[in-house]
Protein backbone atom coordinates (compact mmCIF):
# COMPACT_ATOMS: atom_id res chain seq x y z
CA UNK A 1 0.00 0.00 0.00
CA UNK A 2 3.02 2.34 -0.01
CA UNK A 3 3.52 1.81 -3.32
CA UNK A 4 1.10 4.51 -4.88
CA UNK A 5 1.19 5.23 -8.37
CA UNK A 6 0.26 8.53 -9.82
CA UNK A 7 -2.88 8.46 -11.86
CA UNK A 8 -3.56 10.65 -14.68
CA UNK A 9 -6.85 13.16 -12.80
CA UNK A 10 -10.48 11.97 -12.67
CA UNK A 11 -11.32 14.99 -14.91
CA UNK A 12 -12.47 13.22 -18.26
CA UNK A 13 -15.39 11.30 -16.98
CA UNK A 14 -17.09 12.35 -19.92
CA UNK A 15 -20.69 10.48 -20.59
CA UNK A 16 -19.42 9.29 -23.75
CA UNK A 17 -21.15 6.22 -25.00
CA UNK A 18 -22.94 5.24 -21.78
CA UNK A 19 -26.72 6.25 -22.10
CA UNK A 20 -27.84 8.48 -19.03
CA UNK A 21 -29.75 7.94 -16.38
CA UNK A 22 -33.65 8.83 -16.61
CA UNK A 23 -34.87 11.12 -13.80
CA UNK A 24 -33.20 11.72 -10.42
CA UNK A 25 -30.99 8.95 -8.79
CA UNK A 26 -28.98 11.03 -6.31
CA UNK A 27 -30.55 8.06 -3.93
CA UNK A 28 -29.48 5.45 -6.61
CA UNK A 29 -25.93 4.68 -5.19
CA UNK A 30 -27.12 4.23 -1.93
CA UNK A 31 -29.73 1.35 -2.90
CA UNK A 32 -27.16 -1.89 -2.75
CA UNK A 33 -25.80 -0.71 1.01
CA UNK A 34 -29.71 -0.13 2.13
CA UNK A 35 -30.47 -3.76 0.42
CA UNK A 36 -27.61 -5.30 2.48
CA UNK A 37 -28.67 -4.07 5.43
CA UNK A 38 -31.66 -5.39 5.20
CA UNK A 39 -31.11 -8.57 4.59
CA UNK A 40 -28.56 -8.57 7.17
CA UNK A 41 -31.39 -7.45 9.72
CA UNK A 42 -33.41 -10.79 8.62
CA UNK A 43 -30.86 -12.49 8.80
CA UNK A 44 -29.55 -11.83 12.22
CA UNK A 45 -33.72 -11.89 13.10
CA UNK A 46 -34.55 -15.02 11.78
CA UNK A 47 -31.63 -17.06 13.89
CA UNK A 48 -29.80 -17.30 10.58
CA UNK A 49 -26.70 -15.41 11.89
CA UNK A 50 -26.09 -15.42 15.63
CA UNK A 51 -25.92 -12.19 17.80
CA UNK A 52 -22.55 -14.07 18.80
CA UNK A 53 -21.05 -14.03 15.31
CA UNK A 54 -22.73 -11.06 13.37
CA UNK A 55 -24.77 -8.08 15.74
CA UNK A 56 -27.97 -6.62 13.85
CA UNK A 57 -27.85 -3.80 12.68
CA UNK A 58 -30.91 -2.59 14.60
CA UNK A 59 -28.36 -3.57 17.81
CA UNK A 60 -25.64 -1.83 16.55
CA UNK A 61 -27.99 1.46 15.83
CA UNK A 62 -28.80 0.96 19.67
CA UNK A 63 -25.68 0.55 20.72
CA UNK A 64 -24.31 3.91 18.70
CA UNK A 65 -27.29 5.33 19.91
CA UNK A 66 -26.46 4.82 23.51
CA UNK A 67 -22.63 5.52 23.44
CA UNK A 68 -23.79 8.66 21.59
CA UNK A 69 -25.82 9.83 24.74
CA UNK A 70 -22.93 8.97 27.02
CA UNK A 71 -20.54 10.84 24.99
CA UNK A 72 -18.08 8.38 24.62
CA UNK A 73 -18.39 8.23 21.06
CA UNK A 74 -17.53 11.34 20.46
CA UNK A 75 -14.63 11.37 22.48
CA UNK A 76 -13.18 8.62 20.50
CA UNK A 77 -14.26 9.91 17.13
CA UNK A 78 -13.17 13.80 17.94
CA UNK A 79 -9.38 11.77 19.45
CA UNK A 80 -9.28 9.65 16.37
CA UNK A 81 -10.38 12.64 13.43
CA UNK A 82 -7.82 14.67 15.42
CA UNK A 83 -5.12 12.98 14.96
CA UNK A 84 -5.90 11.90 11.18
CA UNK A 85 -6.16 15.45 10.37
CA UNK A 86 -2.84 16.87 12.10
CA UNK A 87 -1.08 13.48 10.20
CA UNK A 88 -2.97 15.00 6.88
CA UNK A 89 -1.74 18.46 7.55
CA UNK A 90 1.54 17.78 8.72
CA UNK A 91 2.09 14.88 6.02
CA UNK A 92 0.45 16.46 3.37
CA UNK A 93 1.82 20.31 4.10
CA UNK A 94 5.35 18.77 4.01
CA UNK A 95 4.88 16.52 0.95
CA UNK A 96 3.06 19.50 -1.35
CA UNK A 97 6.00 21.76 -0.11
CA UNK A 98 8.86 19.34 -1.38
CA UNK A 99 6.20 18.41 -4.43
CA UNK A 100 6.61 22.28 -5.37
CA UNK A 101 10.25 22.42 -4.50
CA UNK A 102 11.63 19.47 -6.54
CA UNK A 103 9.16 20.45 -9.30
CA UNK A 104 10.23 23.82 -9.49
CA UNK A 105 13.88 23.76 -8.92
CA UNK A 106 16.23 20.78 -10.47
CA UNK A 107 18.70 20.97 -7.62
CA UNK A 108 16.29 20.59 -5.31
CA UNK A 109 14.84 17.39 -7.06
CA UNK A 110 18.44 16.08 -7.83
CA UNK A 111 19.09 16.64 -4.46
CA UNK A 112 16.16 15.02 -2.91
CA UNK A 113 14.15 12.65 -5.25
CA UNK A 114 16.05 9.64 -5.24
CA UNK A 115 16.42 9.60 -1.37
CA UNK A 116 12.37 9.78 -1.44
CA UNK A 117 11.88 7.18 -4.14
CA UNK A 118 14.38 4.75 -1.69
CA UNK A 119 12.09 5.61 1.88
CA UNK A 120 8.84 5.21 -0.60
CA UNK A 121 9.56 1.60 -1.22
CA UNK A 122 9.39 0.96 2.23
CA UNK A 123 5.99 0.14 3.40
CA UNK A 124 5.92 2.46 5.98
CA UNK A 125 3.52 0.57 8.53
CA UNK A 126 6.98 -1.98 8.78
CA UNK A 127 8.00 0.92 10.64
CA UNK A 128 5.97 0.42 13.83
CA UNK A 129 7.97 -1.46 16.06
CA UNK A 130 10.73 1.25 15.42
CA UNK A 131 8.44 3.86 15.95
CA UNK A 132 7.72 2.14 19.04
CA UNK A 133 10.98 2.45 19.90
CA UNK A 134 10.79 6.37 19.42
CA UNK A 135 7.89 7.47 20.12
CA UNK A 136 6.37 4.96 22.72
CA UNK A 137 2.94 4.74 22.41
CA UNK A 138 1.98 8.32 22.54
CA UNK A 139 0.48 10.90 20.38
CA UNK A 140 3.92 11.55 18.55
CA UNK A 141 3.75 7.71 16.93
CA UNK A 142 0.67 7.56 15.31
CA UNK A 143 1.23 11.29 14.00
CA UNK A 144 4.70 10.36 12.62
CA UNK A 145 3.00 7.34 10.65
CA UNK A 146 -0.23 8.80 9.51
CA UNK A 147 2.62 12.07 8.06
CA UNK A 148 4.76 9.42 6.42
CA UNK A 149 1.68 7.57 4.35
CA UNK A 150 0.40 10.96 3.91
CA UNK A 151 3.75 12.29 2.54
CA UNK A 152 4.01 9.96 -0.32
CA UNK A 153 0.93 9.98 -2.72
CA UNK A 154 1.04 14.23 -1.78
CA UNK A 155 4.35 14.65 -3.05
CA UNK A 156 4.32 11.99 -5.83
CA UNK A 157 1.09 13.83 -7.41
CA UNK A 158 2.26 16.78 -6.73
CA UNK A 159 5.44 16.49 -8.61
CA UNK A 160 3.68 14.58 -11.55
CA UNK A 161 1.37 17.46 -11.79
CA UNK A 162 3.99 20.73 -11.27
CA UNK A 163 5.97 18.78 -14.30
CA UNK A 164 3.34 18.26 -16.34
CA UNK A 165 1.87 21.66 -16.58
CA UNK A 166 1.63 22.82 -20.29
CA UNK A 167 4.70 24.14 -21.60
CA UNK A 168 3.29 25.78 -24.16
CA UNK A 169 1.10 28.29 -21.26
CA UNK A 170 4.73 29.02 -19.61
CA UNK A 171 6.18 30.31 -22.45
CA UNK A 172 2.74 32.58 -23.11
CA UNK A 173 3.36 33.34 -19.74
CA UNK A 174 7.09 34.65 -20.03
CA UNK A 175 6.47 36.25 -23.56
CA UNK A 176 3.63 38.28 -21.79
CA UNK A 177 6.19 39.18 -19.35
CA UNK A 178 4.89 37.40 -16.11
CA UNK A 179 7.36 37.22 -13.07
CA UNK A 180 8.64 33.66 -11.93
CA UNK A 181 6.38 34.49 -9.13
CA UNK A 182 3.28 34.94 -11.04
CA UNK A 183 3.94 32.02 -13.60
CA UNK A 184 3.85 29.73 -10.62
CA UNK A 185 0.60 31.34 -9.09
CA UNK A 186 -1.42 31.56 -12.38
CA UNK A 187 -0.21 29.36 -14.81
CA UNK A 188 1.77 26.47 -12.67
CA UNK A 189 0.08 25.75 -9.33
CA UNK A 190 -3.39 25.55 -11.12
CA UNK A 191 -1.96 23.43 -13.93
CA UNK A 192 -0.78 21.08 -11.22
CA UNK A 193 -4.50 21.41 -9.21
CA UNK A 194 -5.73 18.48 -10.68
CA UNK A 195 -2.49 15.75 -9.83
CA UNK A 196 -2.66 17.51 -6.37
CA UNK A 197 -6.78 16.62 -5.53
CA UNK A 198 -5.43 13.26 -6.93
CA UNK A 199 -2.81 13.09 -4.63
CA UNK A 200 -5.05 13.99 -1.68
CA UNK A 201 -7.82 11.30 -2.32
CA UNK A 202 -5.28 9.09 -2.11
CA UNK A 203 -3.65 10.29 1.13
CA UNK A 204 -6.86 10.60 2.95
CA UNK A 205 -7.41 6.57 2.49
CA UNK A 206 -3.73 6.17 3.48
CA UNK A 207 -4.78 8.38 6.29
CA UNK A 208 -7.66 6.21 7.64
CA UNK A 209 -5.86 3.09 7.22
CA UNK A 210 -2.75 4.46 8.90
CA UNK A 211 -4.72 5.41 11.89
CA UNK A 212 -6.66 2.32 12.13
CA UNK A 213 -3.86 0.41 12.94
CA UNK A 214 -1.68 2.76 15.09
CA UNK A 215 -4.18 2.81 17.20
CA UNK A 216 -5.06 -0.86 16.93
CA UNK A 217 -1.87 -1.94 18.12
CA UNK A 218 -1.16 0.99 20.32
CA UNK A 219 -3.29 3.46 22.08
CA UNK A 220 -5.39 4.61 25.21
CA UNK A 221 -7.97 6.37 23.27
CA UNK A 222 -9.56 6.53 19.38
CA UNK A 223 -11.81 4.23 17.49
CA UNK A 224 -9.09 1.76 16.94
CA UNK A 225 -8.72 1.95 20.35
CA UNK A 226 -11.90 1.60 21.22
CA UNK A 227 -12.81 -1.36 19.03
CA UNK A 228 -9.44 -3.23 20.63
CA UNK A 229 -10.91 -2.26 24.03
CA UNK A 230 -14.61 -4.29 22.94
CA UNK A 231 -12.97 -7.36 21.13
CA UNK A 232 -10.95 -7.94 24.49
CA UNK A 233 -14.18 -7.83 26.43
CA UNK A 234 -16.20 -9.84 23.50
CA UNK A 235 -18.82 -6.64 22.70
CA UNK A 236 -19.08 -7.85 19.18
CA UNK A 237 -21.74 -4.25 18.22
CA UNK A 238 -19.03 -2.01 18.84
CA UNK A 239 -15.98 -3.48 17.13
CA UNK A 240 -18.63 -3.53 14.03
CA UNK A 241 -19.80 -0.11 14.88
CA UNK A 242 -16.28 0.99 15.03
CA UNK A 243 -15.48 -0.51 11.64
CA UNK A 244 -18.77 0.61 10.36
CA UNK A 245 -17.49 4.41 11.44
CA UNK A 246 -14.00 3.78 10.01
CA UNK A 247 -16.01 3.71 6.55
CA UNK A 248 -18.68 6.56 7.26
CA UNK A 249 -15.41 8.46 7.81
CA UNK A 250 -13.77 7.47 4.63
CA UNK A 251 -16.83 8.25 2.77
CA UNK A 252 -16.89 11.32 4.38
CA UNK A 253 -13.48 12.66 3.63
CA UNK A 254 -13.84 11.20 -0.16
CA UNK A 255 -17.04 13.04 -0.39
CA UNK A 256 -15.32 16.45 0.69
CA UNK A 257 -12.48 16.45 -1.58
CA UNK A 258 -14.86 15.88 -4.53
CA UNK A 259 -16.56 18.86 -3.48
CA UNK A 260 -13.49 20.64 -3.57
CA UNK A 261 -12.26 19.45 -6.60
CA UNK A 262 -15.09 20.29 -8.16
CA UNK A 263 -15.35 23.86 -7.21
CA UNK A 264 -11.68 24.28 -7.48
CA UNK A 265 -11.71 22.64 -10.87
CA UNK A 266 -14.85 24.32 -12.18
CA UNK A 267 -13.30 25.46 -15.87
CA UNK A 268 -12.71 21.96 -16.75
CA UNK A 269 -14.98 20.67 -19.41
CA UNK A 270 -15.66 17.57 -17.76
CA UNK A 271 -17.11 19.15 -14.87
CA UNK A 272 -19.46 22.23 -17.70
CA UNK A 273 -23.46 21.46 -16.29
CA UNK A 274 -22.83 18.86 -13.42
CA UNK B 1 6.72 45.49 -57.36
CA UNK B 2 3.13 44.42 -57.73
CA UNK B 3 0.54 46.48 -57.55
CA UNK B 4 -3.34 46.17 -56.26
CA UNK B 5 -5.50 48.61 -57.15
CA UNK B 6 -8.72 48.73 -55.38
CA UNK B 7 -11.29 51.43 -53.93
CA UNK B 8 -9.68 53.37 -50.67
CA UNK B 9 -12.20 51.88 -47.37
CA UNK B 10 -13.83 54.19 -44.90
CA UNK B 11 -12.64 53.04 -41.29
CA UNK B 12 -13.54 54.75 -38.09
CA UNK B 13 -10.76 54.33 -35.61
CA UNK B 14 -11.93 53.25 -31.97
CA UNK B 15 -10.22 55.40 -29.14
CA UNK B 16 -7.89 52.60 -27.74
CA UNK B 17 -6.19 52.38 -31.38
CA UNK B 18 -5.55 56.05 -31.76
CA UNK B 19 -2.63 57.28 -32.03
CA UNK B 20 -0.36 54.36 -31.57
CA UNK B 21 2.71 53.72 -33.54
CA UNK B 22 3.89 51.00 -35.50
CA UNK B 23 7.69 49.41 -34.25
CA UNK B 24 10.41 49.58 -36.51
CA UNK B 25 12.17 46.19 -36.34
CA UNK B 26 15.97 45.47 -38.21
CA UNK B 27 17.79 41.91 -37.96
CA UNK B 28 21.77 42.66 -39.27
CA UNK B 29 23.87 39.70 -39.58
CA UNK B 30 21.58 37.38 -37.87
CA UNK B 31 22.80 33.32 -38.06
CA UNK B 32 21.16 31.12 -35.66
CA UNK B 33 22.57 27.63 -35.34
CA UNK B 34 21.36 24.39 -33.35
CA UNK B 35 24.56 22.38 -32.13
CA UNK B 36 25.92 21.75 -35.69
CA UNK B 37 22.95 23.06 -37.87
CA UNK B 38 23.01 26.27 -39.06
CA UNK B 39 19.67 27.12 -39.56
CA UNK B 40 19.40 30.80 -40.34
CA UNK B 41 22.99 32.33 -41.82
CA UNK B 42 23.55 36.17 -42.07
CA UNK B 43 19.96 37.22 -42.25
CA UNK B 44 19.32 40.92 -42.64
CA UNK B 45 15.88 42.02 -42.68
CA UNK B 46 14.36 45.78 -41.86
CA UNK B 47 10.37 45.76 -41.25
CA UNK B 48 8.93 49.31 -41.24
CA UNK B 49 6.25 50.90 -38.80
CA UNK B 50 3.27 49.72 -39.36
CA UNK B 51 4.09 47.69 -42.01
CA UNK B 52 2.82 44.05 -42.44
CA UNK B 53 5.37 41.58 -43.45
CA UNK B 54 4.64 37.89 -44.07
CA UNK B 55 7.69 35.06 -44.48
CA UNK B 56 6.83 31.89 -46.12
CA UNK B 57 9.04 29.10 -47.13
CA UNK B 58 9.52 25.37 -47.50
CA UNK B 59 9.01 23.52 -43.77
CA UNK B 60 12.25 23.39 -42.05
CA UNK B 61 13.41 26.57 -43.72
CA UNK B 62 13.69 28.46 -40.30
CA UNK B 63 10.98 30.86 -40.35
CA UNK B 64 9.68 29.79 -37.15
CA UNK B 65 13.02 30.03 -36.10
CA UNK B 66 13.19 33.79 -37.12
CA UNK B 67 10.44 34.50 -35.70
CA UNK B 68 11.08 33.35 -32.37
CA UNK B 69 14.02 35.46 -32.57
CA UNK B 70 11.80 38.70 -33.52
CA UNK B 71 10.05 37.70 -30.70
CA UNK B 72 12.57 37.74 -28.31
CA UNK B 73 12.05 34.07 -27.42
CA UNK B 74 15.29 32.77 -28.78
CA UNK B 75 19.01 34.52 -28.61
CA UNK B 76 20.75 34.60 -32.24
CA UNK B 77 24.11 33.00 -32.19
CA UNK B 78 25.54 36.04 -33.76
CA UNK B 79 24.06 39.68 -34.89
CA UNK B 80 21.47 41.72 -33.00
CA UNK B 81 17.39 41.73 -33.65
CA UNK B 82 15.91 45.39 -32.44
CA UNK B 83 12.45 46.72 -31.90
CA UNK B 84 12.72 50.51 -31.78
CA UNK B 85 16.58 50.27 -31.40
CA UNK B 86 15.75 47.98 -28.20
CA UNK B 87 17.07 44.45 -28.41
CA UNK B 88 13.84 42.36 -28.86
CA UNK B 89 13.86 40.41 -25.63
CA UNK B 90 13.53 44.14 -23.24
CA UNK B 91 10.92 44.84 -26.11
CA UNK B 92 8.18 44.42 -23.39
CA UNK B 93 4.45 44.79 -24.21
CA UNK B 94 5.76 47.16 -27.36
CA UNK B 95 5.72 43.27 -29.00
CA UNK B 96 3.20 40.91 -28.70
CA UNK B 97 2.98 37.35 -30.20
CA UNK B 98 -0.23 35.28 -31.27
CA UNK B 99 0.86 31.64 -31.43
CA UNK B 100 -0.24 28.94 -33.55
CA UNK B 101 -2.46 27.98 -30.45
CA UNK B 102 -4.68 29.94 -28.39
CA UNK B 103 -2.43 29.06 -25.39
CA UNK B 104 -5.31 30.57 -23.38
CA UNK B 105 -5.05 29.51 -19.37
CA UNK B 106 -8.41 26.92 -18.93
CA UNK B 107 -8.64 28.30 -15.33
CA UNK B 108 -9.22 31.46 -15.70
CA UNK B 109 -13.00 33.69 -17.68
CA UNK B 110 -12.00 35.20 -20.98
CA UNK B 111 -11.83 38.45 -19.37
CA UNK B 112 -9.04 37.55 -16.94
CA UNK B 113 -7.23 35.73 -20.16
CA UNK B 114 -7.32 38.90 -21.88
CA UNK B 115 -5.84 40.56 -19.01
CA UNK B 116 -2.41 38.59 -19.01
CA UNK B 117 -1.95 41.15 -21.80
CA UNK B 118 -1.71 44.45 -19.38
CA UNK B 119 1.16 44.30 -17.28
CA UNK B 120 -0.19 47.03 -15.12
CA UNK B 121 -2.79 45.15 -13.52
CA UNK B 122 -6.40 43.99 -14.50
CA UNK B 123 -8.49 47.16 -16.37
CA UNK B 124 -11.78 45.82 -17.17
CA UNK B 125 -12.85 49.10 -19.71
CA UNK B 126 -9.23 47.80 -21.54
CA UNK B 127 -10.65 44.37 -21.69
CA UNK B 128 -13.95 45.12 -22.33
CA UNK B 129 -13.03 47.37 -25.49
CA UNK B 130 -10.35 44.38 -26.80
CA UNK B 131 -13.20 41.86 -26.68
CA UNK B 132 -15.75 44.50 -28.29
CA UNK B 133 -12.50 44.81 -31.11
CA UNK B 134 -12.66 40.89 -31.79
CA UNK B 135 -16.24 40.91 -31.49
CA UNK B 136 -16.89 38.61 -28.40
CA UNK B 137 -17.98 41.64 -26.17
CA UNK B 138 -20.64 38.83 -24.54
CA UNK B 139 -18.30 36.52 -23.56
CA UNK B 140 -16.18 37.86 -20.81
CA UNK B 141 -17.31 35.66 -18.17
CA UNK B 142 -16.69 32.25 -19.92
CA UNK B 143 -14.62 29.76 -19.66
CA UNK B 144 -12.22 28.77 -22.37
CA UNK B 145 -13.56 25.69 -22.72
CA UNK B 146 -16.69 26.56 -23.49
CA UNK B 147 -15.63 28.58 -26.99
CA UNK B 148 -15.06 27.25 -30.47
CA UNK B 149 -11.50 27.61 -31.83
CA UNK B 150 -12.21 30.08 -33.72
CA UNK B 151 -13.32 32.18 -30.54
CA UNK B 152 -10.43 31.11 -28.43
CA UNK B 153 -7.97 32.08 -31.21
CA UNK B 154 -10.40 35.83 -31.34
CA UNK B 155 -9.63 35.94 -27.34
CA UNK B 156 -5.73 35.53 -28.12
CA UNK B 157 -5.88 38.35 -30.26
CA UNK B 158 -7.57 40.09 -27.86
CA UNK B 159 -4.94 39.44 -25.55
CA UNK B 160 -2.46 40.80 -27.62
CA UNK B 161 -3.70 43.64 -28.63
CA UNK B 162 -5.11 44.69 -25.36
CA UNK B 163 -1.79 46.54 -24.68
CA UNK B 164 -1.40 48.43 -27.62
CA UNK B 165 1.62 46.77 -28.94
CA UNK B 166 3.49 48.99 -31.16
CA UNK B 167 4.69 44.78 -33.33
CA UNK B 168 2.34 41.85 -32.75
CA UNK B 169 4.25 38.69 -34.55
CA UNK B 170 1.96 35.75 -35.84
CA UNK B 171 3.53 32.64 -35.70
CA UNK B 172 0.44 30.88 -37.93
CA UNK B 173 -2.11 31.28 -36.18
CA UNK B 174 -4.96 30.27 -38.39
CA UNK B 175 -3.32 27.14 -39.20
CA UNK B 176 -5.70 24.70 -36.96
CA UNK B 177 -9.02 26.45 -38.06
CA UNK B 178 -11.10 25.50 -40.67
CA UNK B 179 -11.20 27.43 -43.91
CA UNK B 180 -14.16 29.59 -42.94
CA UNK B 181 -13.41 30.50 -39.83
CA UNK B 182 -10.15 31.17 -41.31
CA UNK B 183 -11.00 33.93 -43.79
CA UNK B 184 -12.93 35.98 -40.80
CA UNK B 185 -10.39 35.30 -38.95
CA UNK B 186 -7.82 37.15 -41.66
CA UNK B 187 -10.37 39.74 -42.13
CA UNK B 188 -10.65 41.04 -38.63
CA UNK B 189 -6.45 40.87 -38.65
CA UNK B 190 -6.48 42.85 -41.58
CA UNK B 191 -8.73 45.24 -40.17
CA UNK B 192 -7.25 45.05 -36.81
CA UNK B 193 -4.24 46.10 -39.04
CA UNK B 194 -5.29 49.13 -40.83
CA UNK B 195 -6.95 50.42 -37.71
CA UNK B 196 -4.64 50.03 -35.05
CA UNK B 197 -0.89 51.11 -37.17
CA UNK B 198 1.05 48.35 -35.87
CA UNK B 199 3.57 46.24 -37.12
CA UNK B 200 2.68 42.65 -38.00
CA UNK B 201 5.03 39.83 -38.76
CA UNK B 202 3.22 36.72 -39.59
CA UNK B 203 4.79 33.32 -40.49
CA UNK B 204 2.78 31.27 -42.64
CA UNK B 205 2.71 27.64 -44.83
CA UNK B 206 -0.16 29.35 -46.96
CA UNK B 207 0.81 31.54 -49.44
CA UNK B 208 -2.89 33.10 -50.29
CA UNK B 209 -2.53 34.01 -46.91
CA UNK B 210 0.13 36.07 -46.75
CA UNK B 211 -0.84 37.55 -49.66
CA UNK B 212 -4.18 38.69 -48.87
CA UNK B 213 -2.64 39.94 -45.30
CA UNK B 214 0.50 41.07 -46.20
CA UNK B 215 2.35 44.90 -48.10
CA UNK B 216 5.49 42.26 -48.36
CA UNK B 217 6.15 38.89 -48.45
CA UNK B 218 9.28 37.11 -48.22
CA UNK B 219 10.08 33.25 -48.69
CA UNK B 220 13.01 32.32 -46.70
CA UNK B 221 15.25 29.10 -47.94
CA UNK B 222 18.73 28.32 -46.99
CA UNK B 223 19.65 30.32 -44.01
CA UNK B 224 18.70 33.77 -45.71
CA UNK B 225 16.00 35.53 -47.91
CA UNK B 226 15.49 34.07 -51.36
CA UNK B 227 13.10 37.05 -52.78
CA UNK B 228 10.81 39.75 -51.55
CA UNK B 229 7.49 40.90 -53.06
CA UNK B 230 6.44 43.82 -52.08
CA UNK B 231 2.13 43.98 -52.24
CA UNK B 232 0.92 47.85 -52.96
CA UNK B 233 -2.57 48.05 -51.51
CA UNK B 234 -4.84 51.33 -51.72
CA UNK B 235 -7.66 49.22 -50.29
CA UNK B 236 -9.74 46.01 -49.52
CA UNK B 237 -8.46 43.29 -51.60
CA UNK B 238 -10.75 41.20 -53.63
CA UNK B 239 -9.51 37.55 -53.11
CA UNK B 240 -9.30 35.73 -55.74
CA UNK B 241 -8.71 38.60 -58.24
CA UNK B 242 -6.04 37.89 -60.79
CA UNK B 243 -3.29 40.45 -59.86
CA UNK B 244 -3.26 38.04 -56.44
CA UNK B 245 -3.25 34.95 -58.61
CA UNK B 246 -0.29 36.48 -59.85
CA UNK B 247 1.37 37.03 -57.27
CA UNK B 248 0.42 33.71 -55.57
CA UNK B 249 2.00 31.79 -58.47
CA UNK B 250 5.38 33.97 -58.39
CA UNK B 251 5.60 33.17 -54.69
CA UNK B 252 4.83 29.75 -54.86
CA UNK B 253 7.88 29.46 -58.05
CA UNK B 254 10.29 31.02 -55.75
CA UNK B 255 9.15 28.54 -53.08
CA UNK B 256 9.72 25.62 -55.17
CA UNK B 257 12.93 26.91 -56.81
CA UNK B 258 14.91 26.57 -53.99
Amino acid sequence: MSVIETLSPARSRSPGWRPSLPGRHALLPYAVPAAILMLWEIAGATGLVADTVMPRPSTIFATAVRMTLSGELFTHLGVSAARALAGLVIGGGIGFALGVANGVSRISETLTDTTLQMIRNIPHLALIPLVILWFGIGEGAKLFLVALGVFFPIYLNTLHGIRNVDSQLIEMGRAYGMTSRELFRRVVLPGALPSIFVGLRYGLGIMWLTLIVAETLSASSGLGYMAMQAREFMILDVVVLSILLYAALGKLADTLTRALDRRALKWSPAYAGR
Amino acid sequence: MQAVNLLPRDIEVPPMLRGNQGASVRLSGVSRSFDANRVLAGLDLHVRPGEFLSIVGKSGCGKSTLLRLIAGLDKPTTGTVTVDGKPATQAGDRLRIMFQEPRLLPWASVADNVAIGLRNGPDPDAVAEALELVQLPDKASFWPAQLSGGQRQRVALARALVSHPGLLVLDEPLGALDALTRLTMQNLIRDMHAKAGFTAILVTHDVAEAVALSDRVIVLGQGGILSQTEILRVGPVTRGSAELAAIEGEILDAIFAA
